[in-house]
C-alpha cells in the first residue's frame, strides 16, 4: 500500500440547478490521514463521497487522486485506488455467500486465484469475520453484514477508504471492533457519519459540513469540543465529551 | 411469513440446495448444463405418440433427485404451478382427436388422450430437468459454463443480475407490504385502489436499490464482465458421468426398453 493524496479543489454539484448540493469544496489530504465529514441530514456529506469515488458525474471543479485526475476515463483507475464502503451494507452486497461477495474485487482486478484467496482471507482476517467465510449472504445479521462489506473492500487493498456512516446498524462490541480496525489500518481514510463519538475515535481531522460547503476544517479535538460551533449546525458534542463536561 | 417473503425464502432455499457439498453439485457446471440441454432436447423428440417409451426418461430425474438427495415431494410442491401450467397445455387434445388408439375393455383409449399424456409427460420431464439443474448448481457456475460456451457476456450478464435483482425486488415489495399492512389492520391484502401506488413505489424503490447495486459492483472494479472464480476443470469424472448419462438418454429414446423387457416374460 502506497501512500497517496486526494485533493479536490473547488467542487461543486447539483442535482437541479437551483439546489446546489455541493458548494465550492476544496480540501487536500494524504498520507494517514483519517478524516471525519460531518454535519447535519441532508448537507451532502454522502454525496461528497460518492463524487469522490466517481459515482456522481458532471460535477465543477477538480479531484485528483495521486497523479490522476478524476474524469470518465479515469474511472478504473480511480476506482483501483479507492475503495467505499456504502451505508447500507445490502446494496453493498450482492453475491450468494461471503468468499464470492469479499473476492469479487480481486477477480476483477484478474489477479490469479491464489491471491484472491489470500487477499480474502487477509481482509477476513482483518474485519475478524473469518468464520464467515461460506455463510450465505442473507444469513448474516445488520452487523456482520457491516464488517463483511468493510472485508469486500479491504480485500481490493485500496489506498484511500471510503465510508459512508459505518457504524449505523452495529452493536456495541462490533462497533468497538470496527473503530480499533480502523485505527489499525494504515489507509487515508475518510468517515462521513453523524455518529460524533466515533468519529471522535477514529479521525484526527474533521470537516464540518452545512448548506453543501465546508464550513470547518481542523483538528477533531478543537471542533467536536466546541460546542457552541457543532449546536450552530444542528450537531451536538460527542455522548463521551457530555459525561465529561 | 407473507407471500414475498415466502417467495425470498424459496430462492434462498434453493441457493443453499446449489452450494451443499453433495457429488451430484460437484460436477462440472458445463457436463451438467449439456446434459440437462441433452435430456430435454430427447425428451421433446418424442412421437406425440410415444408414450410407453417416453416414461422410460423419468429415470433421470428419479435417479438424479435420489443422487442428490433432494426431497421429491417439496420439490413438486415448489413446482406445483409450473406443473399446472405444463399439464395443461395438451388438456384440449382427447376433444380433437378422436380416433381410437387402444381398446381397454370397454373404454376406448383415443389419440387425443394419449396425445396428453405425451404432452404432459414431456413438461413435467423438461421441468424437473431445469429443477434438477438450478438445485444442484450456482446460478454464477450455470453463467460460468453459458460463457465457456461462448454465450454473448450481455446476455449471460443479464442472467445473473436478473437473478440476483428478483430478490431485490420481493425485499423491497415485502417492506412496502408490511408497511401497509401495519396501517391497515384488518385488511386482507392491497387494496386495488393503491395497487397503481404500490407498483409504482415498488418500481422506483426497486430500480434506486439496483442502481446501489450496480455502483457497489463498479467501485469494485466491475466493467461488464463477471469473473466466476477458480476455473473448474472437467475430470475423467465428469466425462464419465457425461457418457453414461448420455448413453443412457440415447438408449431410451432409440430402444424400446420396456418393450424388450416385456418381452423377455411372454
Amino acid at each position: 500500500m502506497s501512500h497517496i493524496n486526494i485533493d479536490v479543489e473547488n467542487v461543486s454539484f447539483s442535482y437541479e440547478k437551483e439546489h446546489p448540493v455541493l458548494r465550492d469544496i476544496t480540501f487536500h489530504a494524504g498520507g494517514q490521514d483519517a478524516i471525519g465529514i460531518i454535519g447535519a441530514n441532508g448537507v451532502g456529506k454522502s454525496t461528497l463521497l460518492k463524487l469522490l469515488v466517481g459515482l456522481v458525474p458532471d460535477f465543477s471543479g477538480s479531484v485528483r487522486v495521486g497523479d490522476v485526475l478524476l474524469e470518465k476515463k479515469t474511472l478504473p483507475l480511480i476506482r483501483e485506488k479507492i475503495g467505499y464502503v456504502f451505508q447500507d451494507s445490502d446494496s453493498q452486497l450482492f453475491m450468494t455467500n461471503v468468499y464470492e461477495d469479499v473476492a469479487f474485487a480481486p477477480r476483477n482486478y484478474g489477479l490469479p486465484e491464489e491471491e484472491v484467496a489470500a487477499r480474502v482471507e487477509q481482509a477476513l482476517s482483518q474485519t475478524h469475520t473469518g468464520h464467515l467465510r461460506n455463510r450465505q449472504i442473507y444469513r448474516l445479521s445488520g452487523g456482520e453484514k457491516k464488517l463483511v462489506s468493510i472485508a469486500t473492500i479491504l480485500s481490493m487493498t485500496p489506498d484511500i477508504l471510503l465510508m459512508d456512516e459505518p457504524s449505523v446498524a452495529l452493536d456495541p462490541k462490533n462497533r468497538r471492533n470496527l473503530i480499533h480496525i480502523l485505527n489499525e489500518c494504515g489507509y487515508l481514510k475518510i468517515i462521513a457519519s453523524h455518529d460524533l463519538d466515533f468519529i471522535w475515535d477514529t479521525c484526527s481531522r474533521v470537516l464540518l459540513m452545512a448548506e453543501g460547503r465546508i464550513i470547518r476544517d481542523g483538528k477533531t479535538e478543537e471542533i467536536l469540543r466546541d460546542g457552541a460551533l457543532l449546536e450552530q449546525y444542528g450537531l451536538e458534542l460527542p455522548l463521551s465529551l457530555y459525561r465529561r463536561k | 411469513m407473507n407471500k414475498f417473503d415466502r417467495a425470498i425464502h424459496e430462492i434462498q432455499t434453493m441457493d443453499s440446495m446449489a452450494e451443499r457439498d453433495q457429488w451430484v453439485n460437484r460436477i462440472h457446471p458445463l457436463v451438467k448444463l449439456f446434459i440437462t440441454v441433452f435430456y430435454i432436447a430427447t425428451v421433446v423428440s418424442f412421437p406425440r405418440y410415444a408414450l410407453t417409451g417416453l416414461l422410460g426418461m423419468c429415470l433421470y430425474p428419479i435417479l438424479l433427485f435420489s443422487a442428490a438427495e433432494l426431497s421429491f415431494g417439496e420439490s413438486l410442491y415448489r413446482l406445483r404451478i409450473v406443473l399446472l401450467l405444463v399439464c395443461a397445455v395438451g388438456v384440449w387434445n382427447p376433444f380433437f382427436d378422436r380416433t381410437v388408439y387402444a381398446q381397454i375393455g370397454s373404454f376406448a383409449v383415443t389419440g387425443g388422450m394419449v396425445s396428453m399424456l405425451t404432452l404432459m409427460a414431456k413438461g413435467i420431464f423438461t421441468v424437473l430437468a431445469a429443477y434438477l439443474l438450478i438445485a444442484t448448481t450456482t446460478i454464477e457456475k450455470i453463467c460460468y459454463a453459458l460463457r465457456l460456451l461462448h454465450i454473448p457476456k450481455l446476455f449471460v450478464t443479464q442472467v445473473l443480475l436478473i437473478y440476483r435483482y428478483i430478490t431485490v425486488l420481493l425485499a423491497e415489495a415485502e417492506r412496502m407490504s408490511q408497511a401497509y399492512a401495519l396501517r391497515a389492520p384488518g385488511q386482507k391484502g392491497i387494496h386495488h385502489k393503491v395497487w397503481g401506488t404500490f407498483l409504482g413505489g415498488l418500481l422506483l424503490r426497486s430500480m434506486d436499490r439496483a442502481q446501489e447495486l450496480y455502483e457497489s459492483m463498479c467501485v469494485r472494479g466491475y466493467r461488464g464482465e463477471f469473473y466466476y472464480g477458480n476455473r473448474q476443470r472437467v475430470k475423467a469424472a465428469d466425462i464419465a458421468y457425461l457418457l453414461l448419462v448420455a448413453a443412457g438418454i440415447l438408449l431410451f429414446r432409440f430402444v424400446p426398453v420396456f418393450e424388450v423387457v416385456g418381452s423377455l416374460f411372454v
